[in-house]
């Protein structure tokens, strides 16, 4: 079986009755990825680099790659039920539990619920809060504006970023796929949920909060702000990255999230 | 056949270095470019100009768009009011306020039967789906657009048809636990109802729910493919027939004394297609739910798009690029034109009928651009004296 890049194998893995699409790789303490606004690719270097202590496992949100979307399945609400049962099923008393992006909202959503299946926590560049005042947006509104713009902001060098023109037919469907489920999703309130912030005081689990420095999408500040509404999370930023540290300073980021795991 | 008389009030005062230098004249230009004097100079002479279609006799239409330089008309409940006291005798098709921006479709049934009530039955609804820049003017999820759409058109037909005091409503998209709206509408059960759609699966829920259904500037293919998927829809479900009375299309017209006139005026209508509908990837090419993930290896690479296949459906989007580079003679070859004399006129009509299989209601986009409220009135004038009487002759017919 291949994935839509055609490289790499992707397994599926059902949670009640939704079947996700799941890239695993590595051996190690299990961690839970959870993806941002598109799916994890399979080649990209931090799962390797991970994966060298790790058993990554990196579910596509239902409606994002090749996970199927039940119909209804179209909240938040949703999304945390489905990886709070996922925790509960996998063959382990406890994961770490990575998010990034949009994945790092639904991280804090599950962490905040979920106690005892999860031993620490890591938030990349993570949504889910409202912090500034009602006419400062915190979290750049990528489907309303312009692709050069969301581009430059997404990225410390913007050369990094993927490629279209270089993509197969699969990637390319994969990506409108991700981009109208993470609408469906997120659209509003846009990327947050107004009740989060006053919760998350309930995270009790180590926390590592992780912020690519050049980040325009969400900015450092709103990490920093982030970091201090969670008990004791300590929050780092890495430097020549944008919103996607893990792809940009693959080794920083490593090396960062590394650290955190093995203390 | 019946004719309605269409205006956008479009703005087109803004300097054109400014147009040239926007990404989109929809949804994110400054509304510092529109001035407010200018626009009631623009709505007051529209409103004549429909009030002059009411003394000749031809139905009045008003439509919606939001927030750029295409239409002013972000408010359509607030002219069909207008249209509903001022004018006396003809029909007025709201169509139509966009029922899926608004949050609360039973205040869109209490505008709508206010109207029915004031103009003592003389509305019509319809709706229209919407385009991809409101989705942004109006903080509306786009890719549950069309859900929304056919949710409050339920909502919206039985708060206006249930008389039997409250009753709740518990959707997925809309909660109304308390609905009985005053007054009530004058027509029963409602006023009738039309929808706006080209794309084949709307046109058959338009069809086996049995509205009028409305073309515009889609050209014999589309709108024959449309219509079809309507009647086939019907057919499938087993409900019975439709006439042509159920079918409606939708372009720019004008009507001059002479061929020349009519061609040389109206062909100031295209502003509409070359200059207002340059509207941002983000809210076209890139929006989302608006085109089915398959259609990505075209839309998200920087090379051009091939060609849609000849009989392809076209999207929104990539109807709007066909059109915006349109010269009028291929408008008028391709029927989103109808231009000249009366009788060249009737003829363009008459051929574009024959071509789509027959409809029985003519939408004239009939001003736009910068067209004069003079040039406008005189076209109305002898449309509706010299082409109108004509096309009344046609009555409806079922169609196989």
């Amino acid at each position: 079986m291949t994935n839509a890049s055609g490289s790499a194998v992707a397994e599926r893995l059902s949670v009640g009755e939704v079947e996700l699409e799941v890239l695993r790789r590595g051996a190690g303490r299990p961690v839970l990825v959870l993806h941002g606004l598109q799916t994890v690719d399979p080649r990209a270097r931090f799962l390797d680099l991970l994966g060298r202590t790790a058993e990554i496992i990196a579910p596509s949100h239902p409606g994002f790659g090749l996970s199927p979307r039940p119909a209804d399945f179209e909240t938040v609400y949703d999304l945390v039920h489905l990886y709070l049962e996922l925790l509960e099923a996998l063959p382990y008393e406890k994961v770490a539990l990575m998010g990034l992006s949009f994945g790092g909202w639904l991280a804090a959503e599950v962490a905040v619920k979920c106690r005892h299946r999860i031993d620490k926590l890591v938030l990349v560049d993570a949504f889910g809060i409202k912090v500034s005042d009602r006419e400062t947006p915190d979290i750049l509104d990528v489907f309303n504006t312009s692709p050069p713009e969301v581009l430059r902001r997404s990225w410390h060098d913007a050369g990094r970023a993927p490629d279209p023109n270089a993509m197969s037919d699969d990637e390319l469907v994969v990506r409108a796929r991700n981009w109208d489920a993470a609408c469906l999703y997120g659209w509003h309130p846009y990327m947050y949920n107004p009740q989060l912030k006053r919760w998350l005081r309930r995270i009790t689990v180590p926390t590592l909060v992780l912020w690519g420095a050049s980040d325009g999408i969400v900015k450092p500040s709103y990490g920093r702000a982030y970091s201090a509404l969670i008990p004791g999370s300590r929050f780092e930023v890495i430097e020549g990255a944008g919103h996607h540290p893990e792809i940009e300073q693959a080794d920083a980021f490593a090396g960062a999230v590394g650290r955190f795991l093995g203390r | 056949m019946d004719a309605w008389w269409q205006c956008e009030v479009p703005y087109p005062f803004v300097p054109p270095d400014v147009l040239n230098a926007a990404d989109s004249v929809r949804a994110s230009l400054p509304n510092r470019y529109c001035d407010p004097k200018i626009a009631a100079d623009l709505f007051e002479e529209v409103i004549d100009e429909f009030l002059l279609c009411d003394d000749l006799g031809m139905n009045v239409l008003a439509v919606e768009h939001h927030a750029g330089v295409n239409s002013l008309l972000g408010a359509n409940p607030l002219l069909v009011g207008i249209l509903a006291r001022q004018t006396r005798q003809v029909r007025i098709l709201s169509l139509g306020t966009l029922i899926s921006l608004r949050k609360d479709p039973v205040r869109v049934a209490e505008e709508y039967a206010t109207a029915d009530v004031i103009s003592r039955g003389r509305l019509e609804i319809g709706f229209v789906k919407s385009g991809g820049s409101e989705m942004a003017s109006n903080n509306a999820n786009p890719v549950t657009n069309v859900e929304r759409y056919w949710e409050a058109i339920d909502l919206i037909k039985k708060a206006l048809s249930h008389q039997d005091g409250p009753f709740s409503w518990e959707g997925k998209h809309f909660t109304h636990r308390h609905v009985n709206i005053w007054p009530r509408p004058w027509q029963k059960p409602h006023p009738r109802m039309w929808s706006a759609t080209g794309d084949p699966e709307t046109a058959a829920e338009v069809g086996r729910r049995g509205m009028v259904h409305v073309l515009v500037l889609r050209g014999p293919e589309g709108t024959k493919r449309a219509y079809a998927a309507h009647r086939k829809a019907r057919a499938e479900a087993g409900l019975p027939k439709v006439t042509t009375d159920n079918f409606a299309y939708a372009a720019f017209a004008y009507v001059g004394d002479t061929d020349e006139e009519g061609v040389r005026v109206g062909s100031k209508l295209l502003w509409f297609l070359h200059t207002s509908l340059k509207s941002a990837p983000q809210y076209s090419r890139f929006l989302p739910g608006s085109s089915p993930p398959q259609a990505a290896p075209q839309l998200y690479r920087t090379a051009p798009p091939a060609a849609a296949a000849p009989g392809a459906v076209l999207t929104a989007g990539q109807n709007a690029a066909r059109l915006t580079s349109i010269t009028a003679e291929q408008a008028m070859a391709q029927g989103i034109l109808f231009v000249g004399n009366p009788d060249s006129v009737y003829r363009q009509v008459m051929e574009f009928y024959d071509k789509v299989g027959g409809f029985g209601h003519l939408s004239l986009v009939g001003r736009s651009g910068f067209m004069t409220h003079a040039e406008s009135e005189k076209s109305i004038r002898l449309f509706s004296k010299e082409v109108l009487p004509r096309l009344r002759e046609i009555k409806p017919v079922t169609v196989d």
